[in-house]
């Protein structure tokens, strides 16, 4: 196995009194997209300050390919991109300059998707940077983090304040962008509560609740075990305490709905044999489940 | 030519995507030397990652349904070169049937009705396909 991008061993820490981490553990192998996923003030962005050694865990490992942050904080550095949830440029700057200000700190800088991005978004490189919007900003961002082609582009809250239109389209195109030059090789670790807009993109993902991770999984998985069964019946429906082992039973007039984890067939024969007139069974969306397991 | 995908029937979105080119192929909507999209245009498409886009396309190329070319891109394949054995390929798709039979079951369909289906299906199946290929022509 090659060394992991990312891996987190239970990590604490501590702000005063109050703790936000309690035994967080996490492994991002190379080449994946990784979903981090927790309400506000679950933890995440004092994780991903972990990893940039902004912050210092009491107890706990962070390794970012293997090297320690708070040992080897300029390699470390060097080797990824991170794009914080409010991004701050120099407001003397236009677009142009402030890109060839990060390109200064950059071993490496990819001319042509740079040029590629600009166009794409429409962003004048000439605008100062002061006149762009929040998704603008966040777009100038993001260019600036792929051009410099890390292995690690490490993204927290990227969507967030953003039109829903424009968010989901812009994060495909540069996650594409930035996977599609070096396969298996270019890892993205990315956290957000607004789910939706990443389920296809997600290879793998933490949901992390309380500073622990609750749970982490594949997602075609986590689709493939977390299920809601949907039975109409004629006639009064089984009462919810029959299925007790479901994760939620609930009844909705004559329609009892289980969401289930994992024993979904041994309960859907159980459903079954109470002999509704219909069943549907279907997978829970990534975001579906995200609540289920949090709540 | 691929429609998207359904993120809430629980299949695993490669296997979606490898079920879709499949089909497209046996119904002759996608033929022999056709090119399929790239794995990044592919991704955009159907919103996914081109991880997934890239697992679907070796696991079709492993079927012997598409086959890479360096530097072109993937491209249907002549169909009857199925790299696998008679035998697998019967066990594979028993193994789909079997499940149609446990549905039949369930929704309380009898064997000869399921029989009958089974030739209506197959008839409508060819006629579509002869379809295509005049249109085509």
């Amino acid at each position: 196995m090659s060394t992991p991008a990312l891996e987190i061993q239970d990590l604490v820490l501590r702000y005063g009194r109050t703790e936000a981490l309690h035994g967080l553990s996490l492994t991002v192998e190379p080449g994946q997209c990784y979903g981090f996923f927790g309400r506000n003030g679950a933890g995440k962005t004092t994780t991903i300050k972990c990893l940039l050694n902004l912050l210092r865990p009491q107890l706990g490992t962070v390794r970012v390919f293997g090297l320690d942050p708070r040992r080897q904080e300029a390699e470390v550095k060097s080797r990824l991109a991170y794009v914080p949830d409010f991004v701050a440029f120099y407001p003397w700057m236009s677009v142009r300059e402030s890109l060839d200000y990060q390109a200064s700190f950059r071993q490496r800088w990819n001319r042509d998707l740079e040029a590629i991005l600009l166009k794409q978004f429409q962003l004048d490189p000439a605008a100062p940077t002061t006149g762009l919007s929040k998704g603008q900003r966040t777009q100038l961002a993001l260019i600036g983090a792929i051009a410099a082609e890390p292995e690690l582009l490490v993204l927290d809250e990227p969507t967030s304040g953003l039109d829903p239109l424009v968010r989901r389209e812009f994060i495909q195109t540069v996650i594409g962008a930035y996977q599609d030059a070096a396969p298996g090789q270019r890892t993205v670790f990315v956290s957000t509560h607004l789910i939706t807009e990443f389920e296809g993109l997600i290879d793998r993902f933490t949901i992390v609740d309380q500073g622990k991770a609750v749970l982490t999984a594949n997602a075609d998985e986590a689709r493939a075990q977390f299920r809601r069964l949907s039975a109409e019946f004629a006639g009064d429906p089984p009462p919810e305490s029959d299925f007790a082992d479901a994760k939620s039973a609930r009844l909705r007039g004559r329609t009892l709905e289980l969401i289930v984890n994992g024993n979904g067939d041994l309960l859907l024969e159980r459903l079954r044999a109470r002999q509704p007139l219909s069943v549907t069974v279907e997978a829970l969306t990534l975001e579906e489940i995200f609540l289920q397991t949090v709540r | 030519m691929i429609a998207p995908v359904n993120f809430k029937s629980g299949v695993p979105v490669y296997l979606q995507i490898v079920q879709q080119v499949k089909a497209a192929s046996a119904s002759g909507t996608l033929r022999a030397g056709d090119a399929l999209p790239s794995v990044r245009a592919l991704a955009e498409e159907l919103r996914i990652n081109r991880n997934t886009a890239a697992r679907a396309y070796s696991a079709l190329e492993t079927e012997g349904i598409i086959e890479t070319r360096p530097g072109a891109g993937c491209f249907l394949k002549a169909q009857g070169a199925s790299p696998l054995r008679k035998t697998v390929r019967s066990e594979r798709l028993g193994a789909e049937l079997d499940a149609v039979i446990v549905q039949a079951h369930h929704l309380q369909i009898a064997d000869d009705e399921l029989k009958t289906l089974f030739t209506e299906r197959l008839e409508a199946f060819r006629q579509r396909q002869a379809a295509n290929h005049e249109t085509q022509v």
